[in-house]
């Protein structure tokens, strides 16, 4: 693997980073606060519960432990919830269930030791990121199909009511959008309900 | 059998020592372990620390990675050694490391190196990149142009150095022309070839981080070709006395290095240990970045032991962060958080006498910054007083 010198804008950008810390006062968090302190990232540390993030809270880093499984952290699984490293204590099935349901992408072993958080920190950054970005890609194929899905019954509507072809129907669509200046889905949708209105 | 326990008096105190006599760093390495041995014969001169002795168990591990962690776990479990000093190259760190950690001994390590490392149980007394890079690219970016050559060892630790000079190049708008890395044990016709293409090229200046064996080898093909260090310079932040003097001063003059330490720093202090350390090791000695480190980490070492009344790592690591000491470049300072030490920047010209002339320092110590990822240019450099003028025909 040959080096680059193409450096990640999330690493360059890690002394703006907020960082809230979930986690009670013990060694593991000392060692914590004091790596996120070299690495150079402002911390806010809550302990154990945290009912709204405070503004521009980049990243959560949580501990997940037996006296967190039962709280609820209504900040979570929302559009705008931060990326969270969980901090894992154990390893039965009920603490990998819960780090499970945070849509971790990596996570930090306890007892914490400095060495591997900032490469944590970077894959859960970048990893959200690109995650986030698919959503959102996947989010606008499914509004385009949708879409499109509305202009092809309702070109359907009117080619069996008018008897014209599919793309006769289609500039018929189109002419009506432009006239009452609105898109053309629009248009469509409201051809698809009057036929249900008038077919009942 | 007699009992060391306690009730008898104790014995000396233990420092493992683990520099190389021989391999490709060999020659700074060297002068890291008389350094370590000069101070201390010093401290045992004058009494040594709590009424013991300051004992040395020195082991060769001739620059091979492989062999530091079992040299070190010898140190530890054989000759019951808790504070060790040494280290050149990081991968010879990182081998350490996990051990000392393992063993809750201390490590000091008195080289410059990349960052992007703490331990506990490590004590840095070298540069980090904040401390020496950094300068180097503002001052060389600022007196010499921004088309900029890079050749280096090829490790990790040049790597850094260059996407950190990289960064600079492209901020100031300028080109890097080339950025080639050689083997640890490159030859002398690998370095010709390196020179050759150089001089085709032709940059504003050369930035090397060529460490070790290589440096003559560069320095030398360099002249071979005929190439002029008043018009284009080699600036590199590991180029040390020590290398000059294998090299020849005609070969080095003109060339540009960038460290915290250099011979030539004009202190009482700095020229009475000078003067100390050629009596009793010999004067056609020469002291550098990585000696003054090895030198000064003994003496903050013992300070510490005399504070705790203990030589225990888990007492001692109570009062090294922090803790300050009158070092020959000045006064440092070990940071509370990083484990890495307040150092003074200065940019050296090599001088006829293979000595470096002084021609940029930083006004005050500066503190390491392990993890920056993002440099800024520090603001002492554009008052750095080269006097390039008097190299001659430079533009």
């Amino acid at each position: 693997m040959k080096h680059s010198t193409e450096i990640s804008p999330i690493l360059r950008d890690l002394r703006s980073l907020k960082v809230v810390v979930i986690h009670p006062p013990d060694e593991d968090r000392e060692e914590l606060l004091a790596q996120l302190q070299r690495i150079g990232c402002a911390t806010e540390v809550f302990w154990p519960r945290v009912d709204s993030l405070p503004m521009d809270t980049g990243l959560v880093v949580m501990a997940v432990r037996p006296e967190t499984l039962s709280l609820n952290y209504p900040w979570l699984g929302t559009n705008s919830s931060p990326p969270v490293i969980p901090v894992v204590t154990y390893e039965n099935p009920i603490t990998i269930e819960a780090v499970l349901q945070l849509n971790a992408f990596t996570i930090i072993p306890s007892p914490v030791r400095s060495f591997g958080l900032l490469t944590a920190i970077a894959v859960a950054l970048t990893q959200f990121k690109a995650s986030r970005l698919s959503q959102r890609y996947i989010e606008r194929l499914e509004q385009k199909q949708a879409k499109l899905r509305v202009i092809q019954q309702a070109k359907q509507i009117m080619m069996e009511t008018r008897g014209v072809s599919e793309e006769e129907a289609y500039q018929l669509l189109r002419a009506q959008a432009m006239l009452k200046r609105e898109p053309i889905e629009t248009v469509a949708d409201a051809i698809i309900k009057a036929r249900e209105t008038l077919s009942f | 059998m007699i009992s060391t326990d306690s009730g008898s008096a104790p014995g000396p105190i233990k420092i493992g020592v683990l520099y190389s006599r021989s391999g490709v760093t060999a020659s700074a390495e060297l002068t890291q372990l008389r350094a370590t041995m000069f101070a201390a014969e010093e401290i045992n001169r004058a009494g040594g620390v709590l009424g013991r002795e300051i004992e040395l168990v020195s082991l060769d591990p001739k620059c091979q990675s492989r062999n530091y962690a079992d040299l070190t776990e010898q140190l530890i479990l054989e000759h019951r050694v808790r504070i060790i000093v040494g280290c050149y190259m990081s991968n010879t760190r990182k081998a350490v490391i996990p051990v000392v950690e393992r063993h809750n001994a201390l490590l000091f390590y008195a080289t410059p190196y990349e960052g992007f490392e703490y331990s506990r149980n490590v004590i840095y007394t070298g540069a980090a990149p904040n401390q020496n890079t950094l300068p180097l690219a503002s001052f060389m970016l600022t007196h010499f142009g921004s088309r900029v050559s890079m050749i280096g060892s090829d490790y990790v630790c040049p790597y850094e150095s260059n996407r950190v000079m990289s960064d600079l190049i492209l901020e100031q708008g300028g080109e890097k022309v080339d950025e080639t890395y050689l083997p640890l044990n490159a030859r002398w016709e690998d370095y010709l070839d390196a020179a050759k293409q150089i001089k085709q090229l032709a940059p504003d200046f050369i930035f090397s981080t060529v460490v070790g064996e290589g440096i003559p080898h560069l320095y030398r093909a360099f002249a071979h070709v005929g190439l002029d260090p008043h018009r284009m310079p080699i600036a590199s932040h590991m180029t040390s006395e020590a290398e000059i003097a294998i090299m020849g001063a005609d070969v080095a003059e003109g060339h540009i290095t960038s460290a915290t330490y250099f011979q030539t720093v004009d202190t009482p202090k700095n020229r009475d240990i000078v003067a100390r350390y050629k009596a009793s090791f010999g004067d056609d000695l020469v002291t550098n970045m990585c000696w003054e480190a090895a030198y000064f980490q003994i003496h903050l070492l013992a300070d510490a032991i005399r504070r705790v009344g203990a030589d225990d790592p888990t007492l001692l690591l109570r009062v090294l962060p922090g803790l300050e000491f009158d070092a020959p470049q000045g006064r440092i300072r070990i940071d509370e958080h990083n484990h890495h030490t307040y150092l003074r920047p200065l940019i050296g010209r090599v001088n006829g006498q293979g000595q470096f002339d002084i021609i940029g320092s930083a006004p005050e110590r500066v503190k390491a910054d392990p993890y920056v990822v993002s440099h800024s240019l520090p603001q002492w450099i554009p008052d750095a007083r080269p006097g390039l003028e008097r190299a001659g025909d430079y533009r």
